[in-house]
């Protein structure tokens, strides 16, 4: 088992550095990156100085900066190595921690990241914790009143939820209780006049902007976990050895919460490990969607702007989380199911 | 034509049998087939036109101008004004409009009023406009017909590239197998949005390309399916039989080994679809998806998002999209039902 574990830590190398390889190779071959925009800003800047002036056109469209002005701003931004040798000295930056400094803003990648993780983070574990804590129970109660009024009309509200995407609720909720009933507010984490508030009022701005985001993650995902409850529930509910217990005389209920729910739980922890990336990372529609400002956006915002190191600092960690958690998916199941031996 | 085993035509009448399921589907059916002719539907020409005793269908011939109706203008006629003009003549000229007399990529400005406009029944503009005066139910159905072939096309793309990897993958197993399995850890662990999002703003991707992006990613899912499932169907006698008597790995693959899966690959379908319909809607909200003015759901979502106050906008989009979706949700939900049974003991 041990060894087990041992092996797939050490897969995470070689697995890591093929993702970071293929993202880095990316970047370097599009067009786009910092040296054109620089390019780019400087005949804007040399159009707008020409305008007083009336000369040849030709020159206006011409190369702005020289030869050696491009080397230097190549050299800067470390692309005048081969991608294969800039990538290595990426690598080595990466092991001791250093991302890196944004293109854009130039800060340092890492200092933006931590910024933006405890917005994400409180949103996912908010939205993970009502996740589960409705799942469970409702999937629960669904397999207990399969085909009758209560699984049924649970059953609309569960389809609807796992056809639409999360964000587009979001959206849904956004123009009629954020902007038609005014209700709640238009996104971002925390109101405009947010400093000069009391501590309760603090609480109070960040729950109320809080409560549409939150829906439109559950909603995204409670749909599956609730369905995966209740159908496992219901498959260890029809095996022998609940037919077994009850039939020696267990009641119903001790049967299902000391057996049938223990073992119901395993495809539930085997999901467990997945959430570990979503929480951090957040997803990107629905703070694009309510303008928040966490890790999601920030991806998003920097493979935008073309800020190349943000996006390679994000894709590093994001990765990380990625493969983790697959670990801590079969941890979870091995934890739940002794039966499991991974070898 | 194909013939279905027994076994496959008792699940297909188990499917007719799941009423929910059954119905989504036709009503799916009865959404999509008439928006092969949305032309039809919503158009700003005429669907027929009777002039001076002859009959034109102006939605399936060349451009037809003003002056060959008689008005006084060399370009397209209006045909939602000459619809007025042959009432008030009264001289037994006539034309049918479709039911949306705009076509997806027409600006109706009115003036005095700025874009978006409320719905409104009298302007025949049933879910409004947009900012830019298209009308929304228009697009709206233009939207589902790409969104429906976008998705559908890239059904049958990632199902060929998956189903024939992952078939080889498991029927010829070890050291291609292997590689195989790397490959797709990294490739599975890339995240596809950003990379479509970086591909898509340097080309502006039109229909097949944005198909050939997505299918880069979309193959993993099927593939780990199949593999699994060729790993199992292998070891079954009759592959040993066909293999005695001489047939080749191609041959056993796809004559032999796929047959047997086929329960498998069509109970994934509908919510590959949907999957489809799903990603085409979020790129086109970013706004790396198709380009405009091709009339899309993430588009006017898009639009609708900036412009909340046009409640309309969102409200029909998103209703579509539900209505949609659930169809579909409906019909993978009766479909894996009638593939894979399961009977489950009630306690009373």
């Amino acid at each position: 088992m041990k060894q087990y574990f041992i092996r797939r830590l050490l897969l995470i190398i070689p697995t890591f550095i093929g993702i970071t390889i293929i993202v880095f190779a990316i970047t370097r071959f599009v067009p786009g990156g910092p040296v054109e925009r620089i390019i780019m800003q400087a005949q804007q800047m040399k159009n707008m100085d020409g305008m007083g002036i009336i000369g040849d056109t030709q020159e206006n469209s011409s190369q702005p900066l020289s030869d050696e002005q491009i080397n230097e701003l190549k050299k800067y931004y470390g692309f005048d190595k081969p991608v294969l040798v800039s990538y290595c000295l990426w690598f080595l930056k990466v092991i001791t921690g250093d991302l890196g400094v944004s293109t854009r803003y130039y800060d340092p990648v890492w200092d933006m990241i931590v910024e933006r993780i405890p917005i994400s983070l409180f949103y996912g574990l908010v939205s993970m914790v009502l996740v589960y804590g409705i799942c469970i129970p409702l999937g629960i109660l669904k397999a207990f009143k399969h085909k009758q009024a209560v699984d049924n009309i649970t059953s609309i509200i569960i389809f609807t939820g796992y056809a639409i995407p999360g964000w587009v609720v979001g959206l849904l909720l956004l123009v009629f209780l954020g902007s038609y009933w005014e209700i709640f507010p238009l996104g971002g984490f925390t109101g405009d006049d947010f400093e000069n508030l009391n501590v309760i009022e603090k609480a109070y701005d960040i729950v109320l902007h809080a409560v549409l985001p939150v829906i439109s993650y559950v909603a995204g995902s409670f749909a599956v976990m609730t369905l995966l409850m209740k159908n496992t529930l219901m498959e260890n509910l029809s095996a022998d050895y609940i037919r077994t217990a009850i039939s020696k005389g267990l009641p119903f209920k001790k049967a299902v919460f000391d057996h049938a729910l223990r073992n119901s739980l395993i495809p539930i922890a085997t999901h467990f490990g997945n959430n570990v990336s979503v929480i951090l990372m957040g997803s990107f529609l629905i703070e694009k969607v309510f303008n928040i400002d966490g890790m999601g956006l920030l991806g998003y915002e920097s493979v935008i702007e073309r800020d190349y190191p943000v996006v390679l600092g994000i894709l590093v960690i994001s990765s990380v989380l990625l493969l983790a958690g697959n670990i801590l998916s079969d941890i979870c199941v091995a934890i739940v199911d002794p039966r499991v031996r991974f070898k | 034509m194909i013939k279905f085993s027994p076994l496959f035509k008792k699940k297909i009448n188990r499917f007719k049998s799941i009423n929910r399921g059954y119905y989504s589907f036709i009503i799916l059916i009865m959404l999509f087939l008439p928006s092969m002719f949305s032309v039809l539907i919503a158009n700003n020409r005429a669907i027929i036109v009777c002039f001076n005793g002859s009959y034109y269908f102006p939605t399936y011939s060349s451009m037809l101008t003003g002056s060959f109706f008689d008005q006084n203008y060399e370009y397209e006629v209006k045909y939602r004004e000459l619809s007025k003009i042959f009432k008030e003549q009264n001289s037994g000229n006539w034309l049918i409009m479709p039911p949306i007399p705009y076509n997806p990529y027409e600006n109706d400005f009115k003036e005095g009023i700025y874009p978006p406009d409320s719905p409104s029944f009298s302007a025949k503009h049933f879910m409004g406009t947009d900012t830019m005066g298209r009308d929304v139910a228009c697009r709206l159905i233009y939207g589902f017909k790409i969104a429906m072939i976008f998705s559908m096309i890239l059904l049958f793309v990632n199902y060929g590239l998956g189903i024939s990897i992952g078939c080889f993958m498991g029927y010829f197993g070890g050291k291609f197998d292997i590689i195989f399995q790397r490959v797709i850890e990294i490739w599975s662990n890339i995240p596809f949005l950003y990379v479509i999002i970086i591909i898509s703003s340097i080309v502006v991707p039109n229909l097949f390309m944005l198909i050939v992006i997505m299918s880069f990613f979309g193959w993993i899912s099927m593939t780990w399916v199949m593999r699994t499932i060729t790993y199992k169907e292998k070891e079954r006698e009759y592959v040993l039989s066909a293999k005695a008597m001489g047939a080749g790995s191609f041959r056993i693959i796809f004559k032999h080994i796929l047959p047997n899966t086929i329960a498998v690959i069509v109970t994934f379908a509908p919510f590959a679809i949907s999957g489809g319909i799903v990603s085409l809607t979020s790129l086109d909200y970013l706004g790396f998806g198709l380009p405009p003015p091709t009339p899309s759901w993430g588009e006017l979502l898009g639009q609708g998002w900036a412009n909340m106050d046009a409640w309309w906008i969102v409200t029909s989009v998103i209703f579509a999209m539900t209505f949609t979706l659930l169809l579909v949700t409906f019909i993978g939900e009766a479909v894996r039902e009638a593939f894979d049974p399961k009977l489950y003991t009630i306690y009373e």
